[in-house]
């Protein structure tokens, strides 16, 4: 187990390298120059190239690119990501009023997914092929197949056309204002945890579906315990680790995934911060959360499967 | 709105060139209930700043968020639009032969910090303005070509200079953008303002994150007495229109500064009934196409004469209007206005006539000749803001189809509009509004000269370029509108650029805000000094 | 696991089934997966609208009847006009045909090249095995819009670069489900077999792996057709799709459609409507085909 994860481990380092490499390049490659930026504001026209030589240099921009991804490493093992080129904050202090938001966002979301899933994932495979089935994969299969944002839009529009009612426009932290906090983010937690259900629930079907069929819950049935009995103790249990998987991957996708419902919802987080640093060339920032993101992702990853080598002794020797 | 009168009566005073003495207060404060201290303004706004310095930008989304926290050296009258009143000058004198003017400033300012407002650093700001240092960019210097120097010879003096007499300088010097910066902090770091706020409005800086809110709390030393009436003002940030209109409609936001399109008013007016006011005003800006005069087949006059000749303008107003407020025919200069060219004049212009039927007839005899008999196609270059860019290239992709112009849409984000798109001049056609903050058909008309940063057209003619100059030296009224009706003429028969729209906007907010007349632009009377709420 | 082969032939989409004829493994399908027929019968009707939309249309979708704006449903305009007053049924039609190509293309691109790599990846092993590894670690970690802005920024927002940066981000998602069925065919002794009988790298890939991974290449590829219909919604919100005035269905409900959500309804409804149907049919019929072709869940 030991070995099994020092290797993991060591292989998060050329990942993380890889997604800060290829981030960079791709920062560089896309048409749309900061300095240019910075300088033409909304009006653009015709700026002094000696001006746009003096900004670039000015942003480090104008040393050879091995160099400026070398100085952004070095910053980086320090745990100095920089600062935005547009508001001159250190990129940390911009992510940490961000961050609370999206990470709640994220974890209340795939609780509610996982509060929807279990049960009715469940109830769908001990009832395979009636009409319970069928419908609970079809609400399923609709969460997945609505458009979020068009669920977000309809749901804000509805509040305000017949409650004359909208969230607040501004994020409380809950430990601020629970009250406050639960209004704005109810209906982005409830819309993407719905929508994240859907692939647990039909995991959730799928294995119960394999483990019911296992010998032993056929002995549990042959000795004619209760069904709810058999189902939850034994079933249940040996489907979860499969599921458990799914949740997690899922989660760490989330945290990269939630700008469509963060632009819908007007909620400051992460997912807006990345797009809007990446419109505005803000290469610091963009380097810096892409760099993050990948990190929590690998980390998720990697909880999840260690934990699943924790439970499965076979994993470890694959 | 009296508009125009109200211009001339300035103007004829001005064009005496006695001395003209004027009061800092504004002409006519609409009787009104008791104003009621307090409250916090609550507004929603479509975009975040690029930065926070209106000498280096030219987007609303700057000026509405930082307006209150400066102060200008003149203003135009908030409940008066064009008229010009003083804001720390409290009176000015221009000599008889419009080369000097001379300016008294009030005493008693304080910036935020403490330190008073002088001579000295109006002095410091419009030096940025006019000659800016090499690190920083001034979008507006070309205003100011006219003038030669800009003197402190005491406190509370400062003197303008110039080269010749310029009929615009008045309105330049109101215009919103010019803050006044303590010299202390531009003599640090003339680009310190892009990030960083000074001034010395009625209310101070409080708090701004990115992509959520812009705050700014009462300055209680404000030099105007017994103003501001709010404890402050609150911007929320949200790019989505629906999710502004909403914020209006359940009451988180009071009002939207800029322009909500019809649809939502008509929502929000179903629902609210009286407790929301609309404030329509037509707009000092206007949508419409630039075409790249350099690349083919614009090289071409009867191409770009047909492209404007299959625009219908007309039918344009009525559809465009319900969707985003675009509404007016007219030239270069807003209609309505002492400048605009007249209508009997305007239908004579290509793309002018009523008669769309023949107008396509020609536009299609137009093409064959230079050689297009089918058609071709352009690739038409817009910035991905849907209100009203996208819906205009919408309108004159189904138009030009009907000649058989086949335009294929390409909106772009910002970086890219800029560095693949209008700024390099790397388009056919592109969707090109002008916006200002005054009718001042200098501030207009310079785009259409040779070299002009904003000529996107790139396009040179002599003609333009020596009416301009003549006009821009017209002290004569009458004499300076001929002239510039003769430059739109000039420009929109050789079509090197095509109007399309003129705006109207709808400042929708709740009734309970007092005292906030929308002006006909979404830059000037930002300063919401003398703004209060009825109520919480 | 000699199964799998088995498996592939027998019931794979039934068209390919060699032992039954075509209706009767269509008809095996309804009965058993009447979920499955019902988005079989949904994706067939996108596909007839997508092919007959010139035939079908009632009018031109780009031709906005300027005294029709906002015109309710009726008898001529069944699904009402949009705000510059084109027709939202025609609309609709024509935006099938812009779903179904971005979802097929995206997906079978996607689908295809992560299984190529997985495949690779898993056979030759090894050196190259980690390294392909990594690479689609490091794309799996790094967030699929961002890669999409990237790719509207450098490309342009259009349909057809639409399509590769919503198929850039399925490479690894499939790769790594392909490298593992193949993991587990590699080690059957039968492929051991032909290789020690001399038969050719390529030979063994073509001739024993690739019909033994088809299974869970067609079960990525309809999971995937429905997921790309709706990334390239996602991506019109954000402005990274197709440009107006393209009949897109993710466009149709972006926009100003909101805007006019209480005075024409219709304009975001139906399209909305539309893609959700459209997914819908491709998600249950890719669970049920699933389901068909997945060994365990077999012959409860």
């Amino acid at each position: 187990m030991r070995i099994y994860v020092a290797k993991r481990l060591l292989l998060i380092i050329p990942t993380l390298l890889g997604a800060a490499a290829l981030v960079f390049v791709i920062m560089r490659v896309i048409p749309g120059d900061v300095a240019l930026l910075i300088f033409g504001g909304d009006a653009g026209g015709n700026i002094d190239p000696k001006q746009l030589a003096a900004m670039r240099h000015r942003l480090g921009l104008d040393q050879p690119l091995w160099m400026q991804f070398g100085t952004w490493l070095w910053g980086v093992v320090r745990f100095d990501f920089g600062t935005s080129l547009w508001t001159g904050r250190p990129v940390i202090e911009e992510l940490l009023i961000r961050l609370p938001l999206s990470l709640e966002l994220a974890i209340a979301a795939t609780v509610v997914s996982v509060i929807i899933a279990i049960p009715f994932g469940m109830l769908a495979a001990i009832r395979q092929d009636t009409w319970v089935d069928y419908l609970v994969r079809i609400v399923s299969i609709g969460g997945l197949a609505i458009p979020s944002f068009w669920v977000g839009i309809l749901c804000i529009l509805m509040l305000v056309i017949f409650f004359g009612w909208g969230p607040p426009l501004e994020f409380t932290p809950p430990w601020v204002d629970p009250w406050a906090n639960f209004q704005m983010m109810i209906w982005p937690i409830v819309t993407v945890g719905y929508r994240y259900s859907a692939v647990t629930t039909r995991m959730t079907r799928s294995t119960m579906l394999e483990v019911l069929r296992e010998d032993y819950i056929r002995t549990a049935w042959a000795k004619g315990l209760r069904e709810r009995a058999v189902v939850v103790r034994h079933a249940l249990k040996n489907s979860m680790l499969p599921v458990i998987t799914l949740v997690g991957t899922e989660f760490a996708f989330l945290i990269g995934g939630l700008v469509v419902t963060e632009t819908v919802f007007t909620l400051n987080g992460v997912g807006r911060f990345v797009v809007d640093a990446v419109a505005h060339r803000d290469y610091p920032v963009v380097q810096a959360l892409i760099f993050l993101i990948a990190f929590g992702f690998v980390v998720v990853n990697l909880l999840v499967d260690l934990t699943y080598a924790w439970f499965d002794p076979r994993i470890r020797y694959r | 709105m009296p508009v125009g009168c109200r211009y001339c009566s300035n103007r004829t005073l001005f064009i005496v060139a006695a001395l003209v003495v004027a009061l800092a207060t504004p002409a006519a404060v609409p009787a009104a209930d008791t104003p009621r201290q307090g409250g916090i303004l609550l507004a929603v706004i479509g975009a975040d700043p690029p930065s926070l310095d209106p000498h280096q930008e030219s987007t609303f989304a700057t000026m509405q968020l930082v307006a209150p926290l400066y102060s200008t050296l003149l203003q135009t009258d908030p409940y008066a639009y064009p008229k010009i009143i003083g804001d720390v000058a409290s009176e000015w004198k221009i000599s008889p032969d419009g080369l000097t003017y001379t300016f008294k400033i009030r005493p008693g300012i304080r910036f935020h910090d403490g330190a008073p407002l002088t001579a000295t650093d109006v002095k410091a700001t419009y030096d940025k303005i006019v000659t800016p240092p090499e690190a920083a960019r001034s979008v507006r210097k070309n205003a100011y070509v006219a003038v030669t120097s800009v003197e402190a010879p005491d406190a509370s003096t400062v003197v303008f200079k110039l080269k010749f007499p310029s009929a615009s300088l008045l309105e330049n010097l109101a215009s919103p953008w010019n803050v006044i910066y303590p010299k202390k902090y531009l003599d640090k770091d003339p680009n310190y303002f892009k990030n960083n706020v000074m001034g010395s409005g009625p209310f101070k800086f409080k708090n701004y994150t990115r992509g959520a809110t812009f705050e700014g709390e009462r300055n209680p030393d404000y030099f105007v007495k017994d103003r501001p009436y709010l404890n402050g003002y609150k911007f929320f940030i949200s790019p989505e229109t629906s999710v502004r209109a909403a914020a209006i409609r359940s009451g988180r936001a009071y009002i939207e500064f800029r322009d909500l399109p019809n649809a939502e008013v008509d929502a929000i007016k179903k629902q609210l009934r009286d407790k929301v006011a609309v404030q329509q005003t037509p707009m000092t800006g206007q949508f419409g196409i630039a075409i790249n005069n350099t690349v083919k087949p614009f090289t071409d006059p009867r191409v770009r004469k047909a492209l404007t000749l299959g625009f219908d303008r007309y039918t344009g107003g009525k559809v465009l209007f319900t969707l985003t407020g675009l509404r007016d025919v007219g030239a270069l200069l807003r209609p309505g206005t002492e400048w605009a060219l007249p209508d009997a004049e305007l239908v004579k212009l290509p793309g002018f006539g009523r008669d769309m039927e023949r107008n396509r007839t020609e536009a299609r005899k137009l093409l064959a000749e230079a050689g297009y008999p089918n058609g071709f196609k352009v690739v038409l270059k817009n910035r991905n803001v849907k209100l009203p860019y996208q819906d205009l290239a919408v309108f004159a992709i189904q138009e030009w189809r009907k000649i058989g112009v086949e335009a294929d849409h390409r909106p772009l984000e910002t970086a890219a509009w800029f560095a693949d798109g209008r700024d390099t001049g790397s388009f056919e056609l592109i969707i090109a509004p002008t916006v200002e903050a005054s009718d001042d058909p200098d501030v207009f008309l310079r785009r259409y000269t040779t070299g002009d940063p904003e000529n996107w057209g790139r396009f040179s003619s002599p003609a333009i370029d020596d009416l301009f100059a003549r006009q821009s030296r017209a002290l004569d009224h009458a004499e300076r509108r001929k002239l510039v009706q003769q430059l739109q003429k000039v420009v929109l028969e050789n079509v090197y650029y095509m109007p399309g729209l003129w705006w109207t906007r709808n400042v929708v907010h709740w009734t309970k805000v007092k005292n906030y007349v929308a002006p006909p632009n979404h830059y000037s009377n930002q300063k919401l000094q003398d703004v209060w709420l009825s109520e919480d | 696991m000699a199964t799998n082969l088995e498996v592939a032939h027998a019931t794979a989409s039934a068209e390919l089934a060699p032992r039954l004829s075509v209706a009767a493994a269509v008809a095996k399908f309804a009965r058993t997966k009447p979920l499955g027929a019902i988005g079989a019968v949904i994706i067939l009707i996108m596909l007839v609208l997508a092919a007959f939309a010139e035939v079908l249309a009632p009018f031109d979708p780009y031709h906005g009847d300027y005294g029709l704006q906002f015109a309710r449903p009726s008898a001529e305009h069944w699904f009402g006009t949009d705000e510059f007053g084109r027709d939202v049924l025609s609309r609709i039609m024509y935006g099938a045909r812009i779903a179904l190509f971005v979802g097929f293309t995206a997906s079978l691109t996607g689908c295809t090249l992560g299984a190529l790599l997985g495949v690779i990846s898993a056979y030759w092993g090894g050196k190259v095995d980690l390294l392909l590894e990594r690479l689609m670690d490091i794309l799996l970690a790094f967030p699929q819009l961002i890669l999409a802005l990237a790719i509207a920024s450098i490309l342009g927002p259009a349909v057809q670069n639409v399509v590769i940066a919503i198929s850039i981000p399925v490479i690894p998602r499939v790769a790594r489900v392909i490298r593992s069925a193949a993991m587990s065919v590699k080690e059957n002794v039968y492929v051991e077999a032909v290789q020690a009988l001399g038969a050719s790298r390529p030979r063994v890939i073509l001739q024993h792996i690739i019909p033994n991974v088809a299974a869970p290449y067609i079960i990525m590829v309809t999971a995937q057709l429905g997921a790309a219909i709706l990334a390239e919604a996602a991506l019109s919100y954000l402005g990274l799709g197709a440009a107006e005035p393209t009949p897109s269905w993710g466009l149709m409900l972006s926009g100003s459609a909101p805007s006019y959500a209480e005075k024409a309804p219709w304009i975001a409804l139906f399209p909305g409507i539309a893609i959700s149907l459209g997914v819908f049919g491709f998600n249950l019929f890719g669970d049920s085909l699933r389901d068909a072709l997945d060994p365990k869940l077999r012959g409860r």
